[in-house]
């Protein structure tokens, strides 16, 4: 019998496609139905976030880090704050970090409540979806009352947080939390024993824990691998060494372990939330830092007195100059580790931003996880990369 | 003043509609009504949306059509494929690479078509007006009937952009476009 | 707390001979400025030695500084999980000058030396598939340089005649206004039509007596 000669297909995975989160174009080399290569196009929503910077104040930035991974905005917004505050040497007072650690962990649970549902959706099961999306609206109602917009609040600012938080916000989260717990054992009674969800995602994507190391993988994906790192945990930056929580560990390192880790950090913030509205209530005082040359004063003080219009004035026009150095600093964002790398050269605006998103070394070894997988599976792998395309392009 | 209040719908003069409609129906078996009144009516109670979701306003876009604000029941369903789509709603920034592909996509779509901008990014460059990549505007590409202001605009505002273009297509509405 | 990673340094820069020209502590972070051509030599001095352990990339980029040499800074960030530390390691380089690759030694070096080469036109020699990523398909000129204008130099439109995207020179409506604060009494840079200042009355010839 001679020898067949097979060619692959090479097929277009293209920009528009509602199981590719977002603008991916992926050149998939295929044998029939098994993916032999994929070819990950990226650059469609590259907007060039790091120049822009480069040509605004350092408070003018802060609405960029909102916008680069958009289903959980204040985790980018906590990274600069951060960087920008190591390199000015000052500490945000005790109750905005408690806020912040609060809405940090909000802004967690709504990156998972997307990630998991639309997985799910992808993978053909539509009601989740549905109910935890009305469970994100209800978390954007605080996003909307403490800043005024539902999705890129500008609320992280460096110094702390813009303002406090509105009466009875506290009580309502409270009941939130309540409410939260019933509802994720609804969607895991759904998903978890679910025949089909099961077929479609154990042992499909595995990765190995050296394999997680060596493409930079973090975040619940090296976890899922069994590696116990957590950013919270491991360099803790505003109260989260006071916070008493878990980290979930997998075992299999598959697309079905990443799912359950996200399941379970759900669970995890929602205690953390729990134990900062309590910390709230008694800890008093301003939420972000007393000095005026970085913060500016509030608008009713900005009326009255002359020194608290200047520093309005200036903080506003120019900004506030940072003095000159570099810094790396790293957050545990909910789809990893998202690090700002910020050089000042004395001025009032950024000389360099880079932003390091987590998506984007898990994308790059989309190509290793998918070999030899069907082509259905590689919208399972996608899914539970959590990919979004506003931090990988910028 | 300057607001403008939408006439409430009655429901008494609805249900007198109703039943007038099916009187008529039960006695003479057709109705009489006007074509091109009736072709809008179809239009745009059926206007099945392209989710072409590129950034943010994506996310805003997908809180439309989940169970707050169902955008399902006006008849707008969401439909990936831009062979059976009405209407395209651009939501979030495009970038010049991008930009072919959602010629190709709006070439695709069939017949009466419409576009919805959705987001300042999609309106003019938005944020990203300056910078090198970006399109000052999704209507530099394809045209487009309704632009929907903000950043990201809430969903409760797409859905008015929403209810914005049917009013459009009953006022404009042809059989050739 | 700066000791121990200032004698982590020292180590690193003993142990790989002259591949590290400086070790410093800054703002309790530590860095390493180091040579090119020895560079993937230190990186996998630095993963698999037992007191460093950083087996994590976590980010490669470039920085521009026109005003020197070797303009571009390529910078590495490393992380060891084992024993909970960052280090950075910084390399200087020109337009010309080919930095080694380390994709040999990090698997995920692959796209973020794609990234440095995209923006900045940094070379990377031994690089598995050094090509554009986030830019444009036939994009010309590396626009996080310095002297690559925020705009850039074209822009897209529809045209309705050839039936295509086209390019074209970018035309603003509004030119990006910059503001120069870091010269209060000097003024700003740019005058506005019609501020320009009057010219100099012509000098009287001295008079001689």
């Amino acid at each position: 019998m001679s020898d067949v000669e097979i060619k692959t297909l090479t097929m277009n995975f293209g920009p528009q496609h509602p199981a590719a989160h977002g603008v991916l174009r992926l050149v998939v080399e295929m044998d029939g139905e098994i993916v032999e290569r994929c070819d990950p196009h990226i650059g469609l929503l590259h907007r060039g976030t790091e120049k822009l910077i480069e040509y605004k104040s350092y408070l003018q930035a802060v609405p960029y880090f909102d916008r680069l991974d958009y289903v959980s905005p204040m985790n980018q917004e906590h990274a600069y704050a951060l960087a920008v505050e190591k390199l000015l040497g000052i500490t945000v007072p005790e109750r905005g970090q408690y806020i912040r650690v609060l809405f940090a962990e909000i802004t967690r649970i709504l990156n998972h409540l997307l990630n998991v549902t639309t997985f799910a959706m992808d993978t053909g099961a539509l009601t989740p979806p549905l109910w935890g999306f009305e469970q994100r609206e209800l978390l954007m109602e605080y996003y909307e009352g403490v800043s005024g917009s539902r999705m890129h609040a500008a609320y992280f600012r460096p110094g702390g947080v813009h303002q406090d938080l509105p009466e009875g916000m506290l009580d309502s989260m409270d009941a939130w939390i309540k409410q939260f717990y019933p509802f994720m054992k609804d969607i895991e009674k759904l998903l978890n024993d679910n025949r089909i969800f099961r077929q479609r995602t154990v042992d499909i994507g595995v990765v190995s824990p050296e394999q997680a190391l060596d493409w930079g993988f973090s975040g619940p994906l090296i976890r899922a691998s069994g590696i116990p790192w957590d950013l919270r945990k491991s360099q803790p930056y505003d109260v989260y060494e006071r916070m008493d929580f878990d980290i979930p560990l997998g075992k299999t390192g598959d697309c079905f372990a990443r799912y359950l880790v996200r399941i379970e950090e759900m669970y995890q913030s929602a205690r953390i939330m729990e134990q900062c509205v309590a910390a709230l209530r008694t800890v008093s005082g301003p939420v972000r830092v007393d000095d005026r040359k970085i913060s500016p004063p509030r608008r009713g003080e900005m009326k009255d007195s002359m020194e608290a219009l200047i520093h309005h004035f200036k903080l506003y026009t120019e900004g506030y100059k940072v003095p000159a150095g570099e810094t790396y600093t790293a957050v545990e964002a909910p789809k990893g580790e998202f690090g700002v790398y910020l050089v000042s050269d004395g001025t009032n605006k950024p000389y360099r931003c880079k932003i390091r998103a987590p998506g984007f070394p898990h994308l790059a070894a989309l190509d290793m996880m998918t070999r030899g997988h069907q082509l259905a599976d590689m919208s399972a792998n996608i899914g539970s990369l959590d990919i979004v395309f506003g931090e990988i392009d910028r | 003043m300057g607001v403008i209040t939408p006439a409430k719908p009655d429901p008494v003069t609805e249900a007198a509609l109703s039943r007038a409609l099916n009187d008529e129906l039960a006695d003479k078996g057709f109705v009489v009504a006007q074509l091109d009144k009736l072709i809008t009516w179809a239009r745009t109670g059926s206007m099945w949306g392209l989710t072409f979701g590129l950034a943010c306003c994506g996310v805003e876009m997908i809180h439309c059509w989940m169970s707050r604000y169902d955008l399902d029941r006006f008849g707008f369903a969401p439909m990936p494929s831009p062979r059976s789509a009405d209407v395209m709603i651009v939501a979030g920034t495009l970038t010049n690479k991008m930009a072919p592909a959602l010629r190709k996509v709006y070439d695709q779509m069939a017949e009466p078509r419409y576009v919805i901008s959705m987001g300042s990014c999609a309106n003019g460059g938005g944020y990203y007006h300056y910078s090198y990549s970006v399109v000052r505007g999704c209507d530099r590409i394809i045209p487009v009937d309704v632009y929907v202001p903000g950043c990201p605009p809430t969903a409760e505002a797409l859905l008015y952009g929403v209810l914005q273009l049917q009013k459009k297509v009953r006022r404009t509405g042809t059989l050739v476009r | 707390m700066a000791e121990p990673l200032q004698e982590l340094g020292d180590h690193i820069a003993q142990s790989t001979g002259d591949a590290v020209t400086t070790a410093y502590v800054r703002l309790g972070e530590l860095m390493l400025d180091a040579r090119p051509d020895r560079l993937v030599a230190l990186i996998t001095f630095l993963r698999d030695d037992p007191r460093c352990l950083f087996k994590q990339l976590i980010d490669v980029c470039g920085v521009d500084w026109p005003e020197r040499e070797k303009r571009f800074d390529v910078v590495y960030n490393l992380l060891s999980l084992k024993n909970n530390q960052r280090v950075r390691i910084k390399v200087a380089t020109d337009e010309a000058t080919p930095v080694p690759s380390v994709a040999s030694v990090f698997s995920s070096a692959g796209w973020f030396e794609r990234e440095a080469y995209d923006l900045y036109g940094v070379w990377f020699s031994d690089h598995p598939d050094l090509r554009r990523i986030l830019t444009d398909y036939g994009f010309e000129g590396h626009p996080l340089r310095k002297d690559f204008p925020l705009t850039g130099f074209v822009e897209v439109r529809w045209d309705d005649v050839q039936k295509r995207v086209v390019y074209e020179p970018v035309k603003l409506t509004q030119e990006f206004r910059r503001f120069d604060f870091l010269s209060p009494w000097e003024g700003a840079h740019q005058v506005l039509p019609g501020d320009e200042k009057a010219p100099a009355p012509p000098q009287e010839q001295a008079k001689t007596s």
